[in-house]
């Protein structure tokens, strides 16, 4: 889905066949078209929202653009996903809704600024929709209180059946104004036993929402499906099949509905993919030496080489958000530790040092902070840590409520998601880089391991 | 005088078969399986380890090739599970054999040469302590562990297949001591 952004293209008002989506696997092909279009003139780019921390968000009901219960309908989804969305970023402050109430009706068309100044809001927006039949149209406005000002002014419409997206979208869009990018449109890619048959140990590749909802099935080949990873581009998946014997890494193009085998079997054994920031180059574990090592391939497959050669098993790769190094578990020195190496395989450090077992590497995206992400083992159980390569302090983001394993950063470097077992069920887990806030997605059914948090 | 020398070497290659046989019924091989130097691991039959020499005293029985010994319930084709063979056990975070587990693993190679046309996938599993990755690398060594060791008794590479489910694929999915020791195994799935 591309982004039209009326600040920097303040005049054009282009309609864009956005996305269709098609995920292979889909008995019915999900065809989204939004249109994004500029009504207003450029805001000036001084309102760049400049002190995060003092904003006060107003976000009051979306206002229908008639009566009638699909709009309204429509607009209560639309409210509550994009508070939601904007809460989740985790960089605003929220006028409270009982603050909300107690002023006059909005009056979408000329809302009155005192009212909300009153209420200490320092940007309003303002939402209204309108279905008609399939269709659905949603209108956002992004106000400075203080000056009156329009920020932002967009209009979307698509399809009516998943109210969900305009929200995501029109989160994205408000976070255009910072200096960071949305994560309202992202998906997270994972593996679930949902679909097992019953005696038969399945598991398949499954997409979701960034916020656990609207998930889609991907491989639907009834074997083990495992250890998903995103291409940079967001348009395939790198996993782990058994669907020809043992584990082999194939790379599934989702918006085609086809797939193919990168490694083959009479390489030995291979699993663990993950591509390059560049999405040129594709790293996996492999036994096809005798031992278990760290190789490289092209994207396609062709080319792999090996780059470890320790008696021990190197496992886990994953690359620097520059591709020039690769961070990687290695048992070398007697229990798992993190270790990083160059993308040639050279100049091998050791990246761990507190604990006894700590595995399966993930390097923050942000240019920001330099950090990765891992699982420790602590007292028996599994939990998530982050050790910050510049000032070498680690912190904890999970603790003591069951094991969690296999973090994932959100492509801004300010979430993370990760799988944990509770009540004796494996789910997907979100929460921001300081783990402040752990929260479980509503995943769905079954067991659900091994999320890849994608573009 | 070509045809004399002709002869010479197929009376030399039946010596060399037959004291292969024998070396096989005496002499134990190596407890541990050489992990690194395995290229034999996947499904080529040509990189076979080297046969051992040996000028054992005795000849063993081999299997008849027209066996009628082919009369063996062969694992589940759906799960896996099941078969003649039963499991291997291992501690915890390791693949090394046990003496127990070799002892299983030399009935094994026994049962396999008496089944010729039976062909073995040996699954390495663990138990869910410990992430996807690792647990497949170390499935991988289990597998490889056992797999070595029944090549070393004698079994033909082309019908041992390696494969590591580690920790995907629990006998048992409870999540306590006794079902992660039934899970840290080498199982092993027969088919004909």
């Amino acid at each position: 889905m591309e982004r039209t952004d009326s600040r920097s293209r303040p005049r054009s008002s282009p309609r864009r066949r956005l996305s269709l989506l098609a995920v292979s696997g889909l008995a019915i092909p999900f065809v989204l078209w939004v249109e994004a279009r500029a009504q207003q003139p450029s805001a000036d780019a001084s309102l760049v929202f400049e002190d995060l921390g003092t904003q006060r968000f107003a976000i009051p009901d979306c206002i229908p653009k008639s009566g009638d219960e699909a709009s309204r309908e429509a607009c209560r989804t639309l409210t509550q996903v994009l508070k939601s969305d904007l809460q989740f970023e985790n960089l605003f402050k929220f006028v409270p809704d009982n603050l909300l109430a107690a002023i006059p009706p909005l009056n979408p068309d000329n809302p009155n600024m005192i009212d909300f100044g009153g209420i200490n809001a320092s940007i309003l927006v303002v939402t209204r929709a309108q279905a008609t039949g399939s269709d659905l149209s949603v209108e956002m406005k992004v106000i400075f209180v203080k000056s009156g000002r329009v920020m932002l002014a967009k209009r979307y419409s698509g399809k009516a059946d998943n109210p969900r997206v305009f929200a995501h979208q029109a989160s994205d869009d408000i976070m255009t104004l910072t200096q960071y990018r949305g994560v309202a449109r992202t998906k997270i890619a994972f593996t679930s036993d949902r679909d097992a048959q019953a005696n038969r140990r399945t598991k398949e590749i499954y997409i979701m929402d960034y916020d656990g909802f609207n998930p889609r099935r991907v491989t639907v080949n009834r074997s083990l499906n495992l250890l998903p990873a995103w291409s940079p581009d967001g348009r395939s998946l790198a996993y782990v099949s058994y669907r020809q014997g043992g584990p082999e890494v194939f790379l599934a193009h989702i918006y085609e509905g086809r797939s193919q085998s990168l490694t083959s079997g009479k390489d030995g054994q291979a699993f663990a993919p993950a591509f390059s920031p560049d999405g040129k180059r594709i790293a996996y574990a492999s036994s096809r030496g005798g031992n278990m090592e760290i190789w490289v391939a092209n994207a396609d497959g062709t080319g792999a080489r090996r780059l470890t050669s320790s008696p021990g098993l190197d496992t886990a790769p994953f690359w620097s958000p520059t591709g020039n190094e690769i961070a990687f578990t290695s048992d070398r020195s007697g229990t798992p530790q993190i270790y990083a190496m160059d993308s040639e395989g050279l100049n091998v450090r050791r990246v761990t040092t507190v604990g006894n077992w700590n595995d399966a590497p993930a390097w923050s995206p942000s240019k920001q902070w330099s950090e990765i992400a891992y699982t420790s083992r602590l007292d028996g159980g599994f939990e998530i840590a982050v050790k910050n390569l510049e000032s070498g302090e680690v912190r904890q983001i999970t603790q003591g409520q069951g094991s969690c394993e296999y973090p994932t950063w959100a492509p801004s470097g300010r979430h993370l998601a990760f799988a944990c077992r509770r009540g004796g069920k494996w789910q997907v887990a979100v929460a921001d880089r300081l783990g402040q806030r752990v929260q479980l997605l509503p995943a769905g059914a079954g067991n659900n391991v091994y999320p890849d948090w994608g573009p | 005088m070509v045809r004399r020398r002709l002869w010479g070497l197929i009376v030399l290659g039946i010596m060399v078969s037959l004291s292969f046989h024998a070396c096989g019924g005496k002499k134990r091989p190596p407890a541990v399986a050489q992990g690194g130097s395995s290229s034999s691991y996947g499904r080529d039959a040509s990189s076979q380890a080297p046969l051992p020499l040996d000028s054992g005293p005795d000849v063993q029985p081999i299997g008849n090739d027209n066996t009628t010994g082919s009369e063996f319930e062969a694992s589940d084709p759906l799960t896996g599970e099941g078969g003649p063979l039963e499991d291997i056990h291992f501690p915890y975070d390791q693949a090394v054999l046990t003496e127990e587990a070799r002892g299983i693993l030399e009935k094994h190679a026994l049962w396999l040469q008496n089944h010729r046309e039976a062909k073995v996938v040996v699954e390495g599993h663990c138990d869910e302590r410990g992430t996807a990755e690792y647990n497949l690398a170390l499935g991988d060594k289990r597998a490889r562990a056992a797999r070595d060791y029944l090549l070393s008794l004698g079994v033909a590479a082309d019908r041992l297949t390696g494969v590591s489910y580690g920790k995907e694929k629990p006998l048992d999915p409870a999540s306590n001591e006794e079902a992660w020791l039934k899970n840290r195994r080498a199982h092993f799935t027969v088919s004909r």
